[in-house]
């Protein structure tokens, strides 16, 4: 029933997404192609590009940085995974259907609407030498005082992870929610009436049912800890001498600071293609899962 | 149900907000209301000054800032090609300007120059870096001399007066030191690590420095690493502060933590702004030569040029307003405004400590040479700034950070 | 009971530690720039200082004046793109379209590729076509970059809901249109709600594509605007000035995220269709 049903509404179909896949592809995709072409080019932003064929590539994987640059990137992956996107599900789960719970997600939430300028002010306060983490702990007679949190490699890159958190933590929360809203009432009554609680009542009914919420999350964070480039920017700008830089710095950097746009857009497609690589890994488990039309397609 | 509507509700709100805004947004793109389309990299305030210029020549600039200059610099380039192509914008002089000469894309503005040094309205020595092979390109809106700026409440506390030679300035930090002050600031990164290799470089041998910039010297050669390890000795002996804080070097001073801080002229207006006023709470003096057999002593300098675009709609008026720039009324009007020293000598210093030294830098025992910033390739100034960093973070040998430079310039002459 | 109260102060205390930097930023807004000082970020400023700055910020700087353009993108951009992004959820999900997943997908990559290297292409087609430094273009720019991800949000929500609901609602003889504005969309209030005030947000803070892709005052956000006043050459506003003015452009979507946050509270639940 439902089958037939659906190919019944084809031309609808096409009707609702198209204005959607129209306005991504002129503005989105077309400058993709774009720096396809320059990666194979020598171009420094004036007169026109020479074409060189992969020396672009060969380049990119001679410097002995992008190495750094490759491992830091899939530090922050990890490290976004288990930092902001677990403390948003505790949030959120500890929020949940507590009266006044709202309020209590609110300072988590207030990071993420702050301008990058007063975020990035925040954070060199915060972790610079001597700056308020450090004031902190000294008043405090803990340990930590000396250590210099962007300098020394890797603890920058997981100080600057940190510090990401604080940011995202709240929208992982909001979208955690809006996962356990919809989640039916019932079977959960039906399970506590069973006597299931705490962490078992978590563990086989909230965290199954969650699936759809923790696939956003779960594919956003790795989408956008793979293309990190704000805040490693505006603290360590990649330093000291490259060791916290990521591919999104190593790109910038390349087309920016040294005008080789060939260079910087290589970077870029070896970035996407990593990021595609892993959406396509993580969303075929997850995305396909219950999902009719894809099995039709591939059957 | 209620949902609906009251979305319904604020998207015919915000569609008419927007029909409205449409409206007043059209036509008002500089080019039709007559004033002057400028672009720029600079935080300077360019709305109090087209005041000025609108009383003087009855043009006004339409100013708009781009905060990040990697981004700003590459919005340009790619602005050549299409008819948004600036009347007026800023640039950086050296190789930088250079690359938009070889694409003849700046027009050029030779007569103005020539006009302007038989006026006495520049020196000879700025117009050279103007010149792109015989022709000059752009004009400055201001030319800045890399001075020493010191404390006068920290110098008078511990009884210091302003150094002459180098041997002075050491013995005035060592003084500092022993009182817990750090006597100089440095920082790491994009742009200011270049800021003591400069001075020590060209303190020791300006030749060296040239060659660096121009490929006839390599970065390890012993005269090199002698110039790393001064830099080095500094700071073991404790003279900078820490390159991983982030309170801006103002700051520091206001605060007392530091007490000399080498910068531009341009610097003067940032002191005020922390409440720091010229002559009473600090000076300037001349930075000293390092070696001291040296027979001038080199005096870096920046420039910041307004250049016009030789392909924009607006390049009359643009040529105009940069030739205006020059003028002895639009430099004493700059130099009120932003506290600096005007490289026009009809114009007038706004405070006496930059007339001082003014009157001291038109000595001819004083040499004026490019900053690293403009000098260096763009590879080897990104390479130089990040090996800078890591040597002022993690000091010791300077040897591998000097030969990571090197295989950056090594690759960047090959090729050019 | 007590997991209830083990509940609140947990959340109470990581609540506190996610406001301690925030404090600094108010603490540091509140101070005149001779009186902000690197070693004593943690004392408190004080309300005279911090008027003064606000006054500041409000009479010499430009920021306040791409307010209103500001909030035109940031409303306009974010409802289109929610609107074409349940659009694609509801072709692909609920009107199962043949290769749906495809097409889903190709949407969903336009949140892979950097937009620091989009902005130059973007900017040369851009002037190419007219639309550069015009509010229509940055309309459309805003609405297409927030697009994938209400796509993918949407696509999943759709997924929680039961087929039934649109095979009864087929039965009573509703047409797609219909069925799309007077149950999906009212049933998913509070995931449009989301993706609407995080793309509103985003739209806000961006900086990267008005700096590249505006001009002229009128077109010209709020965020190039306030980036614009720190300086690494002279000039510019004093520090704290700012930094207040940094925190005063966060207020509207601070504020937004407070006032939004009932429409979680009201416990409205998927399972009941």
């Amino acid at each position: 029933m439902a089958r037939r049903s659906s190919t019944n509404y084809q031309r609808a179909a096409w009707g609702f997404l198209a204005p959607g896949v129209v306005a991504v592809v002129l503005v989105l995709h077309l400058p993709v192609v774009y720096t396809v072409y320059l990666s194979f080019t020598d171009f420094n932003g004036l007169g026109d590009p020479d074409f060189v064929g992969l020396d672009n590539y060969v380049r990119m994987f001679r410097d002995p940085a992008v190495l750094t640059s490759i491992v830091n990137t899939l530090l922050w992956v990890v490290g976004t995974l288990v930092v902001p996107v677990g403390l948003g599900l505790v949030v959120a789960y500890l929020a949940f259907g507590l009266p006044g719970g709202a309020w209590l997600r609110v300072p988590f939430l207030i990071p993420y609407a702050l301008s990058g300028v007063a975020v990035g002010v925040v954070f060199s306060f915060v972790l610079q030498n001597g700056g308020a983490l450090s004031q902190a702990l000294e008043w405090l007679n803990l340990p930590g005082s000396e250590l210099r949190w962007l300098q020394d490699a890797p603890l920058n890159t997981f100080a600057m992870i940190i510090a990401s958190a604080w940011q995202g933590v709240g929208v992982n929360a909001l979208l955690f929610t809006v996962g356990l809203q919809s989640i039916p009432k019932e079977p959960l009554e039906a399970a506590k009436v069973d006597g299931a609680v705490g962490w078992r009542l978590f563990r086989y009914m909230i965290w199954p049912l969650l699936r759809p919420s923790t696939t956003i999350v779960v594919g956003l964070s790795i989408v956008n800890s793979l293309k990190t480039f704000d805040i490693v920017q505006s603290m360590t700008q990649g330093g000291p001498n490259r060791v916290s830089e990521t591919l999104g710095v190593t790109m910038y950097r390349n087309t920016f600071l040294n005008s080789e746009y060939g260079l910087g857009a290589a970077v870029a497609l070896f970035l996407t293609v990593i990021t595609l690589a892993a959406s396509i890994i993580y969303l075929r488990r997850q995305l396909t899962i219950g999902d009719p039309v894809k099995k039709a397609v591939r059957s | 149900m209620r949902f609906s509507r009251s979305a319904a509700a604020a998207a015919v709100l915000v569609l008419g907000a927007a029909a409205l805004s449409g409206c007043s947004a059209g036509g008002a793109s500089g080019a039709d209301s007559g004033e002057l389309v400028f672009i720029t990299d600079k935080t300077w305030d360019f709305d109090n000054f087209s005041k000025e210029s609108k009383k003087d020549i009855d043009v006004a600039l339409e100013t708009t800032a781009y905060a990040d200059q990697e981004a700003f610099q590459a919005f340009v380039k790619q602005s050549f090609r299409t008819n948004k192509s600036p009347g007026l914008f800023t640039w950086h002089t050296g190789g930088q300007l250079e690359e938009l000469v070889a694409e003849d894309l700046v027009a050029p503005t030779t007569d103005i120059w020539t006009k302007a040094v038989e006026n006495g309205d520049v020196a000879e020595s700025v117009r050279d870096l103007y010149t792109v092979d015989g022709e000059q390109y752009c004009t400055p809106i201001s030319v800045d001399d890399w001075v020493m700026y010191y404390d006068k409440r920290t110098f008078e506390e511990y009884g210091l007066t302003a150094p002459a030679t180098w041997d002075e300035l050491m013995t005035v930090s060592d003084t500092l030191v022993d009182n817990g002050v750090a006597p100089f600031w440095n920082a790491g990164g994009n742009p200011w690590a270049f800021v003591w290799f400069q001075i020590l470089a060209a303190g020791t041998d300006l030749d060296l420095y040239t060659g660096l910039t121009t490929g006839d010297v390599k970065f390890t050669d012993p005269e090199v690493v002698e110039v790393m390890n001064i830099w080095l000795d500094m700071k073991e002996k404790g003279y900078f502060t820490d390159p991983g804080s982030k309170v801006a070097a103002e700051t520091q001073m206001k605060d007392q933590e530091v007490a000399m801080i080498p910068f531009g002229t341009w610097y003067a207006s940032t002191l005020t702004t922390v409440g720091l006023e010229s002559g009473t709470d600090w000076g300037v003096f001349p930075i000293p030569n390092v070696n001291p057999d040296q027979e001038t002593t080199p005096v870096a300098i920046e420039t910041a040029p307004a250049c016009t675009a030789s392909n924009s709609p607006q390049k009359d008026v643009g040529l105009e307003y940069a030739e205006w720039w020059m003028s002895s009324e639009a430099q004493t009007a700059w130099s009120e405004q932003e506290g600096n020293l005007p490289y026009n000598p009809n114009a007038e210093a706004s405070t006496e400590e930059f007339q001082t030294i003014g009157a001291e830098f038109a000595d001819p025992s004083y040499e004026f040479y490019l900053r690293w910033y403009e000098a260096a390739p763009a590879p080897i100034l990104t390479a130089s700034l990040d090996q800078f960093t890591g040597f002022m973070t993690n000091p010791g040998d300077p040897t591998p950070y000097l030969e990571g430079i090197q295989q950056v310039a090594d690759e960047y002459w090959a090729g050019n | 009971m007590i997991s209830r109260i083990v509940r609140y102060v947990v959340l109470g205390a990581l609540g506190i530690l996610w406001l301690l930097p925030i404090y600094l930023l108010l603490a540091n807004a509140g101070k005149l720039t001779s009186e902000y000082s690197g070693s004593q970020l943690w004392s408190p400023g004080n309300l005279p200082a911090l008027l003064s700055n606000v006054g500041e910020v409000f009479s010499t700087t430009d920021v306040p004046s791409g307010l209103g353009v500001t909030f035109l993108y940031a409303t306009i951009a974010p409802f289109i793109a929610v609107v074409l992004g349940a659009g694609i959820g509801f072709a692909v999900i609920v009107l199962k379209l043949k290769h749906g997943f495809f097409w889903f997908f190709a949407v969903f990559c336009g949140t892979v590729f950097p937009l620091q290297i989009m902005v130059i292409p973007l900017f040369a087609a851009f002037s190419q076509i007219g639309l550069f430094d015009t509010f229509t273009g940055m309309t459309i720019v805003y609405a297409a970059v927030a697009t994938p991800f209400s796509a993918f949000v949407m696509r999943n929500f759709f997924a929680g809901i039961a087929e039934t609901v649109f095979e009864a609602a087929v039965v009573d003889g509703a047409n797609p249109w219909r069925i799309f504005t007077r149950i999906y969309l009212p049933m998913s209030r509070s995931a449009l709600v989301v993706v609407f005030i995080l793309q509103a947000t985003w739209v806000w803070n961006d900086l990267l594509l008005a700096l590249v892709l505006t001009q002229s005052a009128s077109t010209r956000p709020v965020m190039p605007l306030l980036a614009a006043l720190q300086s690494t050459e002279g000039g510019g506003s004093a520090y704290t000035v700012v930094l207040t003015a940094a925190l005063i452009v966060s207020i509207p979507t601070a504020l937004l995220f407070m006032f939004t946050q009932r429409i979680f509270q009201r416990g409205l639940s998927l399972g009941q269709y």
